[in-house]
């Protein structure tokens, strides 16, 4: 089959770009299903150009920039796309705002689907949040409980034309759940997000040694703030003066300037150091050194790529009570120590009860190891091609 | 003109994996490792009694699909009988496979009539 797939992809630094990129690097190597992927892109600023690179043992895979993140017009642009490259399949990799931070934008965007759909196209919508679960205002929109409102409203009824297409696929069960009984929806699916790390014998390393590492890997600003993390740390560097805290990764597009916002307000806490964006060679890196992995949230969006990267590391990790964190690591079989999403004081005592206990460390990191080698990505991708032929036998005459 | 006679062989080799208690990340292992074995013995066709499976999670589910795809590249199949607990069949109902999966009863396993 052929597999077109609207989304982000490095070196776009757009919202779930490393989701695309680990999805395509699988995906690619699936040469009895998959004749051919053809990547529907936002255009790189500047004029940039993907690279173009291709190896003659996997799948083809072609660039096609077509779409701008706030365009009022990607919709037009994708579906023009899709009727030129006329793939079987299109699968898009979204949230509520990949196509933009703007309120028309982001909506225009999100109608793509069902305009496929109307051109008889098979459609699969990956959607890692819905809006039932996202707090608007930590998330960058709204502002005030009227408008508020109005954008759930509108939520509602994107969701509706979301759900036009074939399948709808979310990562966490309990989304699943809230797409069936609120929308009466049969065509949602639950497709876990998967590690983005290869299984493998080469044993874990939950405690690498060297100076006690606190590090978050994220887009920061909006759901993702650290200054929580920030006054931890200083909480913790009474009793651990070399503890270090790494804050690897880049504001959120919806959040310009956080970071240096940050830097500025705590330039008095030592040992904090700001990696800006981490390029993927450098990831196993900065998990490698990491004591334990800490997840500052205010709320979710979505399963979390950096829990599953984390796990394929063997990191001990904190995370916030939040209730798609708990049903993660029940579904799934992880392992954390929790911390009230806000309080410092919760965050830096969770933190301790990690790096003072190394059999904790352990445990918890050995554990996260397991689970995430129980579903790696590549299996994942699988799980989409099944699903994917099963779609297209039901149009081929019998 | 005498009775011409063409007989052949049609050896179809079915494993029938009856599994009893939780299938998760921490057990998925041990499964894959038996269907690895089974795969390279030229089985294609398969059936897991999933019965009296107390809980399956991802982890275990993928090992399922792992081997349905493998089972399908040979022209092959895997049937599964449904289990009866709530915390096994909801994953399979969650991701779809419930439509994707054929369900057999289990006196369906080994097959009658001979």
């Amino acid at each position: 089959m052929r597999i077109a797939i609207v989304t982000t992809h490095p070196p776009s630094k757009g919202s779930l770009n490393e989701y695309a990129y680990h999805f395509v690097r699988f995906l690619k190597t699936k040469v009895e299903n998959v004749q051919e992927i053809i990547l529907l892109l936002d255009e790189l600023p500047q004029g940039g150009e993907y690279p173009s690179e291709q190896n003659q043992a996997q799948v083809p895979v072609r660039s096609v920039p077509c779409w701008r993140f706030n365009a009022p017009d990607n919709a037009i642009q994708i579906r023009r796309a899709v009727r030129e490259v006329n793939p079987d399949i299109v699968l898009f990799n979204i949230q509520f705002a990949s196509f933009g931070d703007g309120k028309v934008s982001a909506t225009l965007g999100l109608l793509t689907p069902w305009l496929l759909k109307l051109d008889g196209r098979k459609v699969v919508v990956l959607l890692h949040n819905i809006m039932e679960t996202v707090n608007l205002k930590s998330a960058g929109f709204g502002n005030n409980p009227v408008l508020e409102a109005v954008i759930r409203l509108f939520g509602n009824i994107i969701t509706r034309f979301i759900l036009k297409a074939d399948w709808v696929a979310v990562t966490i069960p309990k989304y699943v759940e809230i797409l069936e009984s609120k929308y009466g929806a049969k065509n949602a699916l639950l497709a876990p997000h998967g590690s983005f790390e290869e299984p493998t014998d080469a044993e874990p390393n939950p405690m690498p040694g060297g100076k006690p590492t606190v590090m978050t890997f994220g887009k920061f600003g909006t759901y993702k703030t650290v200054d929580l993390l920030v006054e931890a740390h200083a909480v913790l560097l009474k009793k651990h003066p070399d503890m270090r805290l790494v804050i690897a990764g880049t504001d959120s597009p919806n959040a310009a300037g956080y970071l240096q916002g940050v830097r500025e307000r705590y330039a008095h806490v030592p040992n904090v150091e700001y990696t800006g964006y981490v390029a993927e060679e450098d990831v196993p890196r900065i998990f490698g050194e990491a004591w334990v992995v800490a997840f500052p949230y205010t709320s979710t969006t979505g399963s979390s790529g950096v829990l599953h990267q984390a796990g394929g590391y063997g990191k001990a990790v904190v995370l916030p009570n939040l209730g798609d964190f708990a049903e993660l690591v029940l579904e799934e079989g992880y392992d954390a120590e929790f911390f009230e999403p806000t309080s410092s004081t919760s965050l830096a005592e969770s933190i301790a009860k990690v790096i003072e206990h190394p059999e904790r460390q352990q445990e918890i990191g050995l554990r996260n190891y397991t689970a995430a080698n129980g579903l790696p990505i590549t299996e994942v991708v699988d799980w989409y091609l099944i699903h994917f032929e099963e779609l297209l036998k039901k149009q081929q005459p019998s | 003109m005498s009775l011409q006679i063409n007989a052949t062989e049609q050896i179809i080799k079915i494993a029938a994996i009856t599994l009893t208690g939780r299938l998760d990340a921490f057990e998925a292992p041990a499964l894959r490792k038996t269907c690895d074995a089974f795969i390279a013995n030229e089985f294609s066709h398969f059936v897991f009694d999933l019965t009296d499976v107390a809980m399956l999670d991802s982890a275990g589910l993928a090992v399922l699909v792992s081997v349905l795809k493998r089972a399908r590249l040979k022209n092959g199949d895997v049937r599964l009988v449904w289990p009866r607990e709530e915390a096994a069949s909801r994953i399979l109902k969650l991701t779809k496979f419930d439509q994707v999966f054929v369900s057999i009863e289990k006196s369906e396993i080994v097959p009658r009539g001979f």
